[in-house]
């Protein structure tokens, strides 16, 4: 373990940590465009010095948005936005460094519990998932897909968009190595060359979190970036610690939802932060100072958001499935060194496990000093021009589309396609995070459906092979249950939060 | 009951078993969307027009051309000097350039000349990242 500790390993935390902070922090980028653009430069540093260097931009990316969401009143993150309630009017008081401290001590402890959690369970679930066969596994994937898709915006679309990404999955060849029999379908005649292996998945997801992300501010005109007299961090009211007295309930439940927000499949970290500040203000005594400057607001926004860094990783190291867009470019990481992320992962690789725990407690440690102590410098990153920054990210882009399977141009046109899919996405309302959660599982769930109806011959074996798969019945059940019932109260109460 | 749920897979054909069940659920999902949707799916000319008209057509459709352009320039630019990720490096720039001029606002001098410099070192240091430290070739 100790050998994997070396002041390489340490300063891609750090630096990782501190380029995070930066994406974050510029409002029309994020923590996953960070990992996507900076995926390649992996390559050659081996698993446990790259996977440093995106834990890192992770926890960085997730943190660093609250510094535009407190000063302009926009989150830098989709993750930031209940930030934005109460962070913002603190700083129009003048109170905005103290806002900010506020905002980075609860990112901290939502950062440390989500770990803690993803410590503690992340084995016990592998373990307990080793015992799985393709029939439990495939239920698991379906229950995955029933959550992601009940807790979309529409449920129907939230299918619809994760059924989209399983069939695109499903383009090219039935994979030998899998078992399959190596024969091709659903590929347009003439184009046999170039989609026998079918679409990669980092180009995919850079083109969708990459490229989109670029057009889409394109199609707005690229929004002039603020100047230094906008940003005013204020010094009216020092922080004090003594503002988190009375606070530790708010910020160990909304860490405690943010984790459990992670660990859902799909799920992003903006309904982490809108389920946790909805919480603060249900059970505070002072729920009408919500939205006009109130702390605890930003502690349980901030907690929440931080503490999906952790949460989201559970479900990838222990059942090979992501819980958010970023976790699911960690897959590349893994991908790009030979190593596939599932049940006995943990089991087989303690090193690169125990390596990634000590990275994520560096990072936290890493963002919390870093911003803690240089608020005031951070604070001025939203005045780099976006004009710079966004050519070079999608040279990046075309970088690491064009280098994951060590130079085919499809990849940089793949890159281009899900782009321009991406931004489509947005305008048909469709969504991105089930579609990718699809296009990520579909080859596994056809491996498990098909190979499950080869040995037993019957479709009565998905309910009765174990009490393991009728509990998934169970569950699968609940989850659309659940979300009919939660999209009902939703029509009901129009302003949800 | 027993033989309703019988299945028996053709491992010939077991490449089309999951994409046609799959297949079949999106068809119905999308037909579903249809139904319930239809009055938004009818009213969605006026929506696009509104989105094309409210765009910023010109930074939108720019950066696609430009991307469209430097995509297709990269191989045959790089197949003049081979293996050398020359094509990278030489379309990397003025696409960065350009597209850095095309996002820009105030096109005055003091703006453009960070951007200028930006264009040319950044992706050389990228090639010479990817080339020699990660002996990864370039187009």
């Amino acid at each position: 373990m100790f050998e994997i500790i070396t002041p390489l390993f340490l300063s891609l935390i750090v630096g990782g940590t501190f380029i995070g902070i930066i994406f974050g922090a510029i409002p029309g980028m994020t923590a996953t465009m960070a990992v996507a653009v900076c995926l390649p430069l992996t390559y050659s540093l081996g698993l446990e010095n790259g996977l440093a260097l995106l834990l890192g931009l992770y926890v960085g990316g997730i943190s660093g948005g609250l510094v535009p969401a407190i000063l302009l009143g926009i989150p830098g993150t989709p993750s930031s936005i209940t930030t934005t309630f109460d962070g913002y009017p603190l700083a129009q008081k003048g109170e905005g460094e103290k806002a900010l401290r506020i905002g980075i001590v609860a990112s901290f402890v939502g950062g440390l519990v989500s770990l803690f959690v993803l410590w503690l369970f992340a084995p016990t679930l592998a373990d307990f998932a080793i015992k799985f066969s393709y029939v439990e596994k495939f239920l698991i994937i379906f229950f995955a897909l029933t959550v992601m898709a009940a807790l979309s915006s529409d449920m129907l679309i939230g299918i619809f968009s994760g059924v989209l990404g399983i069939f695109i999955a499903l383009i090219g060849t039935y994979d030998i190595s899998s078992g399959g029999n190596g024969k091709m379908r659903l590929i347009p005649p003439g184009t046999e060359y170039w989609l026998e292996t079918g679409f990669s998945l980092l180009p995919v997801l850079i083109g969708l979190f990459g490229l989109a992300a670029i057009l889409e501010q394109a199609e707005l005109g690229v929004p002039r970036g603020f100047n230094k007299d906008e940003v005013k961090v204020g010094g009216k009211s020092t922080f004090s610690f003594s503002v988190f007295r009375g606070q530790i309930v708010n910020l160990v439940r909304s860490s405690g939802i943010g984790t459990f927000v992670g660990i859902l499949p799909g799920v992003g970290g903006s309904a982490a932060s809108i389920l946790a500040y909805s919480n603060a203000k249900t059970f505070s005594r002072h729920p009408e100072t919500f939205g006009k400057g109130e702390p605890a607001g930003i502690i349980a926004s901030e907690s929440g958001n931080n503490g999906l860094t952790g949460g989201a990783l559970v479900p990838l190291l222990s059942l090979g499935i992501p819980g958010d867009s970023t976790t699911a470019l960690l897959i590349g990481a893994f991908t790009l060194q030979g190593i596939q992320v599932g049940p006995l992962f943990i089991g087989n690789n303690p090193d690169t496990w125990n390596a990634m725990i000590f990275a994520m407690l560096i990072a936290n440690i890493a963002m919390f000093v870093m911003m803690y102590v240089a608020i005031r410098y951070f604070a001025l990153v939203v005045t780099i021009p976006k004009h710079i920054l966004f050519p070079v990210i999608l040279m990046m882009c075309v970088i690491g589309a064009y280098t994951i399977n060590y130079g085919i141009m499809f990849d940089v046109w793949t890159l281009l396609i899900f782009g321009i899919g991406g931004w489509l996405f947005v305008k048909l309302r469709l969504e991105v995070a089930p579609f990718i959660i699809g296009f990520i599982l579909g080859p596994s769930a056809e491996v498990y459906f098909v190979k499950s109806l080869e040995s037993f011959g019957t479709l009565s074996i998905f309910f009765t092979k174990s009490w393991i798969a009728m509990v998934l019945w169970v569950l699968i059940i609940g989850s659309i249950l659940g979300s009919v019932v939660l999209s009902r109260r939703a029509k009901g109460q129009p302003d949800g939060v | 009951m027993g033989n309703l749920t019988e299945v028996t897979i053709d491992f010939e054909r077991s490449h089309l078993v999951f994409p046609t069940i799959i297949a079949v659920v999106l068809g119905l999902l999308g037909l579903a969307i249809l139904i319930r949707d239809r009055r938004r799916i009818a009213g969605s000319g006026a929506y696009w027009r509104t989105t094309f008209a409210q765009m910023d057509r010109m930074r939108f459709f720019g950066t696609l051309g430009l991307t469209l352009a430097y995509f297709s320039l990269m191989v045959p630019v790089g197949d003049i000097w081979p293996n050398t990720g020359m094509g990278f490096l030489i379309c990397s720039i003025p696409f960065v350039f350009l597209s850095g001029l095309l996002f820009m606002h105030d096109r005055t001098l003091r703006q453009i000349a960070p951007l200028a410099i930006v264009s040319v070192v950044a992706p050389t240091f990228v090639w010479w990242l990817f080339t020699y430290p990660f002996f990864l070739t370039l187009p």
